[in-house]
Formats: C-alpha cells, structure tokens, sequence
C-alpha cells in the first residue's frame, strides 16, 4: 500500500499540470462549498465538460479534491453567519453559529478547520486500506431495512436538541417529518400535498428549506432585536481552539470518524446523514446533553469531523462497485465514462495508477484543508465586522440567489422566505429548527428506506426485527426515546434552554 | 373495441420494434445534409436544454454526450439546465413556461408519454412538442447476480420464484403506472408468479441491493448496467424484447419463454416547443438529427448498449413511436384498474 501511496504522491506533483488542477480543485472546492446553495455540486456540473480533455486520472482526481474540500467550505457560513453551505453541513450551524454569537467565532471555525482535515485524512487511510472489502461488505450486510433504523436511531438520539422542552422538541421533529413528505412518494410515485403544483411534486428541497430555517429566520430574529435595541452584535474573535481543548474531545473526533465513515460507505446516503449522526452520536455519549445547541465546542467537532469522514468512504462503493453514493460521486462516474472507462471492479485492475493518484490527492487535500483554512479564517472572520443593516440584506441576497439557483425554481425562493418566516415564530416559542430541518433531512432518507425494507421483509416485523444490525438499532433508538422520556417526566428535569 | 383498439396499437408497436431490430445491423446517418444555413441567423447565441434528471444519471449523460454533439457539428454552445423531480413533471413544467423561441429545448424520456398516458392534460410529446431525434431506444431484460446458485437461469428463476410463496424480491423503479411496472405486470401475469417489487428511484443503491444480494433479481435497461455486465457481477436470464439482439444472443426473449405480450420500450429524445418559429425547428431538427451522426455520439451509444437495436427516430419516427406507446400505456392503465384521465 505504502509503495502505491508513494507512486501516486509522485505522479501527481510530478506533473505541473496536476498540481494547477489539485490547487485548482482545493480552492475552488472551498470557495464554492462556502456559497450557499453555489454548492460544490454547482461547480463539478460546471467543470464536467472540461474534464474530457484532461487525463482520467486528472478528470477524476479534480473531482475527488472538491468533494474533499467543498464539504469543509460550507462550515465556514454555517458559523459565522448560520448559513450552512451544504445540507451536510446544517448540524455544525447547531452549535458553531450560537458560539460565534457568544464571541467564540475563531474557536469554532478553528474546531471545524481541524477536525474536517482529520476526519478527511482518516477517511482516505481507511479507504486506501481496505476499499474492496470494506465496499463488499457494506452492500451485503446494509440494506433498506438497516437504513431505515439508522434513521430511527439518529432520530431519537437528536430529536430533542435545541428545544426549550423534549416535547418541543420532538414536535419540530414531527413537523419537520411532515414538510418531508411533501411531494411524490418514494415508492409508487403518489403525489401528497402538492395541491395540483407540478413544482412541489419533487417535494421542499433541503437547500431552501435549510436556508429559511437558519439564515432567514435568523435575519428576523435579529432584525427584531435591532428594531428594539436590544442588538448585540457577534464578538470578532480570532483565538483558535487549545490543544488542550481539544484533545479533550479526542473521543466525539474518533467516534465522528467512525459513524461518519459508516454512513458515506452506504450507497446513496452519504455525507448528509453522516453529520446528522455524528452529531447525534455526540449528543447521546454527553454528559451535558441539554447543552448541545446553545453554542458548544463538541458540537460543531462531531459533526464537521463526520461528514468529512464521509468523503472518503463514499469513494468506495463508487471505486470498488461503481455505486456512487450521493450527486457529486454521481457526477463523477461520468468522468470515468468520458475517457471510456467505468468505475467499478475492473478500475483496479485496468487503472491502478488512476486510483492511487485519486488516493494520494484527496489525503492531501485534507491536510491542505488544515493549512489553507487555518490562512483563510483569519480573513474571513473579518466579515463579521460588518454592520448588521449591511450584512443582512447582503445575507439574504447570497441566500435567494442560493435557493433559486439548485433547481431554478421561484417556488423555491417562496420556500425559504416561508420557512424562514415559521421559523422566526416557533423559534419564539421555544420550538427547535434543528429538529424541523433534522426531520426533513432524515425522513426522506428514512420514509424511502422504510418502505423499500417493509417489501423487503414483506411487511412482517418478526422478520424485520430478526436482522441483527436492525435489531440493535431500533432497540437502542427505543431506550433512547424511553430515557428521554423518563427524564422528561422526572420532577427533578429542568427545562432546555432555548438555542 | 377495446381489445381490437389494443391489439391495434400493440401491433403498431410491434412493427416499431421489429423495424428496430432489423435495422440494427449496420450504422448509416440518414441525414445525408451535413450543413444547414441558420434561419434569420437562429441561433446567435447558445441553446439551453433543461433536462428533468439529475446530471449523474441516464439522463443526464445522453443529454451532456448528444450537447456537445451539437456543439461540434455546428459550433452552437447548449447550456444544461437540470431541474430533476417528480418523474420529470418539474423539469417538463419549467420548460412549458420558457419562451417558445427555438432557444429552448427539452431532453425527456418515455415517462412523458407515460404519464399524458395517465392524465391527458399532461403535456403530450407528440402535439404540444416537437421532437426533434429521439436519440436511444432499449430493452429490458432481468438480471441476477453471476454467482447465483439458487437459480441459474429464466425457467430456473420462475420455479424458485414460485416455491418462495410471494418472498422472492425483485428491485426496480416502480413508480405507479411506469415501464417497470407495467412491464413486471406482463410478466408476472403471464408466468403466474409473485414477486415483491422493490423501488429504488436512484440506480447505485438499486445495483448495491442486487451485488450484495438483498434482493434476488434486477429489473433494468443493459446500457445502464454495462458495468456490471463487463465485470461480470450480473448475468441477464430474460430480454424483454420480440427477437434476441446480437448482443446478448444467449438471452432467451420473453416470447420464447411463452409471454407474448408487446415490450415496452425506453427511449430517451430531444424536443422543442411546438409554438417554436417554423423555420427555426427545421434547423434544430437538422441539427439535433445529423449530430445523432457524430463520432462522439455514437461512441457513446454505442459504449451503452444503445446499438444493438435501432436507436435512431426522426420527427415523424418519433410521433409514431410516442403515439403508439401513448395508446399501449391507455390500454393497459385501464385493464390494471388505474384511473385513466
């Protein structure tokens, strides 16, 4: 492995050209991650015509470095400015946005600067370790009906962060479940509350939604606080987490790692659920669980560390078994195809240097992760400065132009003025928009899971339950629920506080 | 009259399949005009094609492989514009609402026929569009894993199928009342056996379900699943199609496995508002057409199957066809009971 590793390393700083297309791809991964809704995804659409007179392994490599990359980039608005690049990057507004509010702006992106780079780089070791295997085996032990308790499990751990109760909580999951059935069903293909718009028969995107939910709504909340001088605005703080600090949540990084590497080796899935349950993980292991949402380090390490370590893994079905697990991976099959290739089994025996060069390139964009975001984030947190009548319709503009942009779809800008607008109200209520856009992020993943595993087990629990893996998962999600439960109804139980 | 107007249209199909076949021997462009003078100048800028599929999938290749096609013939840069959802619907509704200048044109697949089948307010591809080529047309056929043991081929596969009592699993894409499912409804009443259908809309995690054995057969086109064909992952054991292609001349058809109903096809076609100027889509059809031709094109096709039979419609090939298969998805709609609008 070390001697392919090696010869992949010298073939791509061996050639200028690789190296402009690797730079290339770094920044412009980061850049473009860190504009809302001008995703990653936008970019790769972009460059994909041009990828046919580059070489294969270039083609593919660029591609790879900006999947690596891109998933960082949208950290950065998710704290500074509550506005999440990429729906994988959504949890890390949980937390990393009311920590820039409290003047902890540096501590946070600092945090996610470092732990996208290590769960980066431990994703693409663990993927040049063992591809073949690790990918055999996801496909034959990880169907729907696993799936589907995955998203169960994720469910009842995170359901109640961010409310002012664990019933407020658990009703913006709900509603948040409810938004996610708008649109066709992900079996027969029945439309449900589209009220005759062909445009809703795709259902809410997650982009508007997530864009309503976080920075619209917040655009309200503190329009309002300005309207009655009760305005503060965030702190500029550029002092980066301890090494103490964060040595102290060595474990929540390994087990971001290894939850997020689960879940991007899962065909289809990928980085998105892969944040959500790594923050959810951190959740749950906590001690200090009513604090997750009002601002806490461990928080935004979890999540950033998972969907990075997403990335890696989700080369693998794509590489091994030419199953590409989310858009971007998608696109990138098409790459193969332009120089005549298909990605799957054969690439490694047809095309080993190609896959030892995409292995070398997304290990160093991971650790070029650490070093040009270290640079950048002393920079951009200069955008903090300014004033909030400057920054806010700025921040709404960038905000439309992303949620129009995905689909080109005015109703989709309708959405995020509307999600923005429920969520200015129930986030005075003490209601949760973390749970809301946790429900619809994770009930498509899980309605669709949940009915392909009931064909599958022919609508019988017994033989559902008689998986082991879903076994495990439903009965913890159930303790989960129980406990919460419990602690609800405990006298001794202090209310949440409200994010 | 029912059953003559079905048999009618299941006839009509019938011939446009054989003629499919027949012709798929050898490669000739039938657009012999290799230029065409630009109307008034049309076009002075770049098209823009709105796909109703993401840009990873099927779709989404055919439409990236036939707009460079055009761009090397003529010079004229096409901008894709993807709004997939909804079985196509939102990219079909967008595109209805952009100027009918020429300027824009839509990539779309048979579910457009399938679903004005269903509803006829819907857009129908043959009147309220023009189209321009369609440009791939292919076959089903039933896949299992190559290591299978249980069953090795298609009589093989029906016995097991039926000794599981209704528990085999099939995967597929079984949006009511598509291809997939009105085809795996032929079959099923044809053989007698019961098989859970399982719907997975995205192709990665419907192949992963097949590779790692979570369920026991594929339902799928071979363009799209070529991959796995080469690599020798999957085995096809049926070929939903009147006569078997060269391609896989081993592969018993439906027919000579007793099922004589008509296939259904998929094709995949380009289309212009039919308000556009008259002169303008006598270009675009020049133009999408001959670029049909193009190396790079049928390089292409040719690396998805889509050579083996007889890919190639113009205008009129293209009405016939949507007609046709617009009838049969009517027909068959209403003997499954499904409310036909």
């Amino acid at each position: 492995m070390f001697d392919n590793f090696i010869a992949g390393t010298t073939a791509l700083f061996g050639d200028p050209v690789s190296i402009a297309i690797f730079i290339f791809g770094v920044l412009g991964g980061m850049l473009f991650g860190a504009i809302p809704g001008v995703s990653m995804l936008t970019l790769a659409a972009i460059l994909l015509p041009f990828t046919a007179g580059l070489e294969p392994a270039q083609g593919v490599m660029l591609f790879a470095v900006i999947y690596c990359t891109g998933t960082y980039g949208g950290a950065i608005t998710a704290i500074l400015f509550n506005i999440p690049g990429a729906p994988e990057n959504a949890p890390t507004a949980f937390d990393g946005y009311p920590m820039t509010k409290k003047g902890m702006a540096g501590k946070a992106v600092g945090a996610a600067v470092l732990c996208s780079a290590i769960g980066g780089t431990a994703s693409a070791l663990l993927m040049m370790t063992a591809t073949e295997p690790l990918a055999q085996w996801a496909i034959s032990n990880i169907g729907p009906p696993e799936i589907f308790a995955l998203v169960f499990f994720g469910l009842a751990v995170a359901s109640s962060v961010g409310g002012n109760t664990i019933w407020k909580g658990w009703m913006s999951v709900l509603l948040g479940l409810m938004i996610a059935t708008i649109g066709q069903d992900p079996v027969g293909g029945i439309n449900r509350y589209n009220f005759g718009l062909s445009d809703l028969a795709a259902g809410i995107a997650f982009v508007p939604a997530i864009l309503g939910f976080f920075a619209v709504s917040e655009i309200f909340v503190q329009a309002e606080k300005k309207a009655f001088g009760k305005y503060n605005a965030p702190k500029l703080s550029v002092d980066f987490p301890s090494f103490a600090e964060l040595w102290a949540h060595k474990i929540a990084v390994v087990r971001s790692i290894i939850v997020g590497f689960f879940c991007g080796i899962l065909p289809g899935i990928g980085a998105t659920l892969a944040a959500f349950m790594g923050y959810g993980e951190a959740v749950r292991w906590s001690k200090e669980k009513e604090k997750f949402g009002t601002g806490k380090l461990e928080g935004v390490i979890s999540s950033e560390t998972a969907n990075n370590a997403a990335t890696g893994a989700a080369m693998i079905p794509l590489l091994a078994l030419g199953l590409p697990g989310g858009a971007l991976t998608a696109i990138m099959v098409a790459v193969f195809q332009f120089h005549d290739m298909e990605p799957g089994p054969l690439v490694f025996y047809n095309s080993p240097e190609l896959i030892w060069v995409v292995f070398a390139a997304m290990f160093y964009a991971n650790v070029s992760i650490l070093f040009i975001g270290l640079i950048e984030t002393k920079t951009i947190m200069q955008l903090l400065r300014i004033p909030f009548h400057y920054l806010a319709p700025m921040i709404l503009m960038l905000a439309s132009i992303g949620a129009y942009i995905g689909r080109g779809l005015v109703l989709d800008v309708v959405v995020m003025f509307g999600a923005g607008i429920v969520g200015f109200l129930l986030r005075r209520s003490g209601y949760s928009i973390a749970g809301i856009v946790l429900g619809i992020i994770l009930g498509k993943i899980g309605e669709q899971n949940f009915a392909q595993g009931m064909q599958m087990v022919h609508y019988d629990l017994v033989t559902y339950m008689s998986r082991p893996i879903c076994f495990i998962l439903i009965v913890a999600g159930a303790i989960t629920l129980a406990t919460s439960i419990y602690k609800a109804l405990s006298p001794s139980n202090n209310p949440q506080k409200q994010a | 009259m029912k059953i003559m107007k079905a048999l009618s249209a299941s006839l009509l199909v019938a011939g446009l399949v054989s003629g499919a076949s027949t012709a798929a021997l050898a490669f000739e462009c039938k657009v012999k005009e290799a230029s065409m003078a630009k109307p008034d100048g049309f076009p002075d800028r770049a098209l823009t094609m709105i796909v109703p599929y993401g840009p990873g999938g099927g779709s989404g290749q055919v439409a990236a492989a036939m707009a460079q096609a055009v761009t090397e013939l003529t010079g004229v840069n096409i901008n894709r514009d993807h709004k997939p959802g909804g079985s196509g619907s939102v990219g079909t509704t967008a595109y209805m609402a952009t100027p009918a200048d020429g300027y824009n044109v839509l990539e779309h697949i048979d579910d457009a026929s399938s679903a004005h089948a269903l509803d006829s307010t819907k857009v129908n591809p043959a009147v309220d569009l023009i189209p321009l080529v369609i440009s791939q047309v292919t076959f089903s056929q039933i896949y299992i894993r190559s290591n299978e043991d249980r069953f090795t081929d298609w009589p093989s596969f029906v016995a097991w199928v039926k000794a599981q009592g209704g528990k085999a699993t099939i995967a597929n894409v079984s949006a009511e009342g598509s291809m997939e499912r009105v085809t795996m409804k032929f079959i099923t009443d044809a053989t007698g056996m019961e098989i859970q259908q399982i719907s997975f809309d995205k192709g990665a995690p419907r192949y992963g379900a097949l590779l790692g054995g979570q369920v026991d057969a594929l339902f799928e086109q071979p363009g799209d699943v070529r991959k796995f064909l080469d690599a020798g992952n999957f085995k096809p054991i049926l070929t939903v199609f009147n006569e078997r292609p060269a391609a896989f001349a081993d592969v018993p058809t439906h027919m000579e496995m007793g099922m004589t109903f008509e296939p259904l096809l998929r094709f995949r076609g380009f289309y212009v508002n039919a308000n556009a100027p008259q002169d303008r889509v006598e270009w675009l059809k020049w133009a999408f057409q001959r670029a049909y031709c193009q190396d790079s094109y049928q390089k292409y096709n040719e690396s998805k199957f889509m050579t083996v039979i007889d890919s190639y419609r113009d205008t009129e090939g293209a009405k016939k066809l949507i007609n046709a298969t617009v009838s049969q998805y009517r027909d068959v709609y209403k003997k499954m009971g499904l409310e036909v609008k």
